[in-house]
């Protein structure tokens, strides 16, 4: 229910918007020659997604969501800086963007890994000349095993940072937020709150909660990166009905926190839409979908992100639903996962999916706002 | 006879259903060399036409291979079926013999006793739970030869017998290696067996095998069937590489489905 609402909060907060899009719109040409200076540009030979008049992003760069991140990042610090509740958020933001950034940048400067399977994993414990190895690849063989399990969930890939420890550092900034939203904000953010039905106390089993929809989310947002404006249009609505769901529950550092992610969505977005100038990268998309979480998480309404991020959870369902039906059953469900991809083997023009995936992004968020306020 | 639906999926092997170009035969791929486990039935050699026509325009535009116009309604202009053949054959795409013999009589029981064949075999007990779990999901891709020629699934029947749907089954046909194989028996009219099969001739090449039609003419009826005359692709006798396979099959049957 909406408990205060005041005009001078969302003056404030429209102000930190205007900001933010204006300081984006300063930066985009100092990072568009930064990302060409230094070669920082998709590469279609490793990328499978790139296909017929797609082929034409070759050379585009990539990491153009660090704009969103610096403009965030430097907004927050220096005029809404607030130990108890924004600087968490910015932290695990910017720790899961320091991930993505080396993904990107190793997907584009790195070279091959190689990478040992169980199998061979085995094999060396029992016929290493040297004892310690052995021990080593004893230690390690969870870990072997565990990078093996998650090969099962995606394609393989042999450059940058592998699935399994991706998962783990999202683990980290997960456990991160879990940690200060159980210990740093009060007794009243172990409650759940639970849609038309108050809200029921869970205690440190926010923790886990916490966690999983943190990285959840983080790679949602990853996984539907995939078109041009799509992330971008998409999240500028998401953050836009928190700003909103900010301000009307008088949640003063939030309300600015959120529309400043606005402002900077919306210079990036305006860059971003076909023919991208930059795109977003890992670094825009995992600091992103984190700080989604971490935005719906430190308003208590969690349980609204499938609605609030609803694009992004019905692409990474997809993938889920295309995993399973192909190890389980031996057929697709759609003719290819993240279901944009789907969209564009049928024959949607890029625009078409995007604009579409905006406007029912655009329904589902406005009925989350309503239920967040019933 | 087959049933029409059955002659339907025959017809499409021999002429997979890409848009815009005629003649495509399947090729044959067995997944035992490649060993992939929990993929596609397309990719395992077990797919129908559709799938594995599907699959090949999926792998064409993953990797812009330039095989299709950009959104796959019809391939481009200037291809032609062996250029498709070839491009199926170099990414492991075809079908094995018994995953078309499991597609088509899935398609003759739907339509002649309205029930899915596969759902009936007994593929592998309920003591090997997770295998058995796993041949409830995906049935076609368990299903083997030495599954089709299992005695809880078929019945050995005479030559005078046969009937079209019968399968003929070769096992253990190289001293080395464990391979068998598994004709499906097309039609029989004035004493000439016509049957299908998906296999490789050493003769065939690289890029010439796939799936294919002979006949066995029956010659002598009180006989077996290395008496009677083998013919396919022109070639009798010893030089009919599929005759020759019979003869070196440990186990040579003509079987029907328990069905």
């Amino acid at each position: 229910m909406p408990s205060f609402a005041s005009v001078e909060i969302l003056q404030q907060a429209l102000v930190f918007l205007i900001g933010a899009t204006a300081l984006g719109f300063v930066l985009t040409p100092i990072l568009t020659a930064i990302l060409y200076k230094y070669k920082i540009l998709r590469n279609a030979e490793y990328d499978p997604a790139m296909q017929g008049e797609k082929s034409a992003k070759a050379g585009t760069p990539i990491m153009g969501g660090l704009l969103v991140i610096i403009v965030v990042t430097a907004i927050t610090i220096v005029f809404n800086w607030d130990r108890r509740y924004t600087y968490v958020p910015i932290g695990a933001m910017a720790f899961s963007a320091l991930l993505g950034a080396a993904d990107d940048l190793l997907n584009v400067f790195g070279g091959r890994r190689r990478l040992r399977n169980i199998k061979h994993a085995l094999i060396l414990i029992r016929v290493h000349k040297k004892w310690y190895m052995k021990i080593w690849h004893i230690i390690t063989l969870p870990w072997t095993a565990f990078r093996e399990a998650t090969t099962m969930f995606g394609s393989k890939q042999n450059r940058g940072i592998q699935v399994h420890e991706k998962l783990f550092l999202q683990f980290v900034a997960g456990a991160v937020t879990a940690w200060w939203v159980y210990a740093k904000l009060g007794a009243s953010w172990q409650t759940l709150w639970i849609p038309f039905d108050g809200s029921v106390y869970v205690g440190w089993l926010i923790i886990p909660i916490i966690i999983f929809f943190v990285m959840f989310t983080a790679n949602a947002v990853n996984i539907a990166d995939g078109l041009d404006g799509l992330v971008g249009g998409s999240l500028i609505i998401t953050f836009m009905a928190l700003g909103i769901l900010s301000w009307i529950e008088g949640r003063t550092a939030f309300a600015p926190f959120n529309m400043t992610v606005v402002g900077a969505l919306i210079a990036y977005t305006y860059f971003n839409i076909k023919p991208a100038r930059f795109q977003m990268g890992d670094v825009g998309s995992l600091g992103l979908g984190t700080l989604l979480a971490i935005n719906t998480i430190a308003i208590n309404k969690t349980l609204l992100l499938p609605l609030l991020g609803f694009i992004f959870y019905v692409e990474i369902f997809s993938v889920i639903l295309q995993v399973l039906f192909r190890r389980l059953l031996g057929r697709r469900l759609f003719k290819m996962a993240p279901l944009h991809h789907h969209f564009e083997m049928i024959g949607w023009s890029e625009e078409k999916i995007v604009m579409r995936f905006w406007i029912i992004q655009a329904f589902v968020v406005i009925v989350a706002v309503w239920i967040a306020l019933r | 006879m087959l049933s029409p639906n059955a002659e339907k999926i025959i017809d499409q092997y021999f002429n997979l259903p890409f848009p815009g170009v005629d003649g495509v035969r399947c090729p044959y791929f067995n997944n035992s060399r490649k060993r992939s486990r929990g993929q596609l039935r397309a990719l395992v050699g077990k797919g129908s036409p559709k799938e594995i026509v599907e699959e090949a325009k999926i792998i064409s535009t993953q990797y812009h291979l330039g095989i299709f116009e950009n959104d796959c309604s019809v391939c481009k202009q200037n291809l032609t079926a062996d250029d498709l053949r070839k491009f199926m054959i170099d990414h492991d795409l075809g079908i094995e013999c018994s995953g078309f013999v499991s597609q088509v009589l899935r398609a003759h029981f739907r339509e002649t006793k309205n029930i899915d064949f596969t759902t009936k075999l007994r593929i592998y007990p309920p003591a090997k739970f997770f295998r058995y779990i796993i041949s409830i999901l995906r049935p076609i891709e368990n299903i083997s030869v030495r599954v089709l020629a299992d005695d809880r699934n078929s019945s050995v029947v005479g030559l005078k017998d046969v009937v079209a749907g019968d399968i003929i089954t070769m096992l253990e046909t190289q001293p080395t290696k464990q391979r068998n194989h598994v004709l499906l028996i097309r039609n029989i009219e004035d004493n000439i067996i016509d049957y299908v099969h998906a296999r490789a001739w050493s003769g065939d090449g690289k890029y010439g095998h796939g799936v294919t039609a002979g006949n066995i003419e029956i010659i002598y009826p009180k006989d077996g069937l290395l008496e009677q005359k083998w013919t396919e692709n022109g070639q009798s006798d010893n030089k009919n590489e599929t005759y020759l396979e019979a003869k070196r099959a440990k186990v040579l049957q003509i079987r029907r489905l328990k069905i």
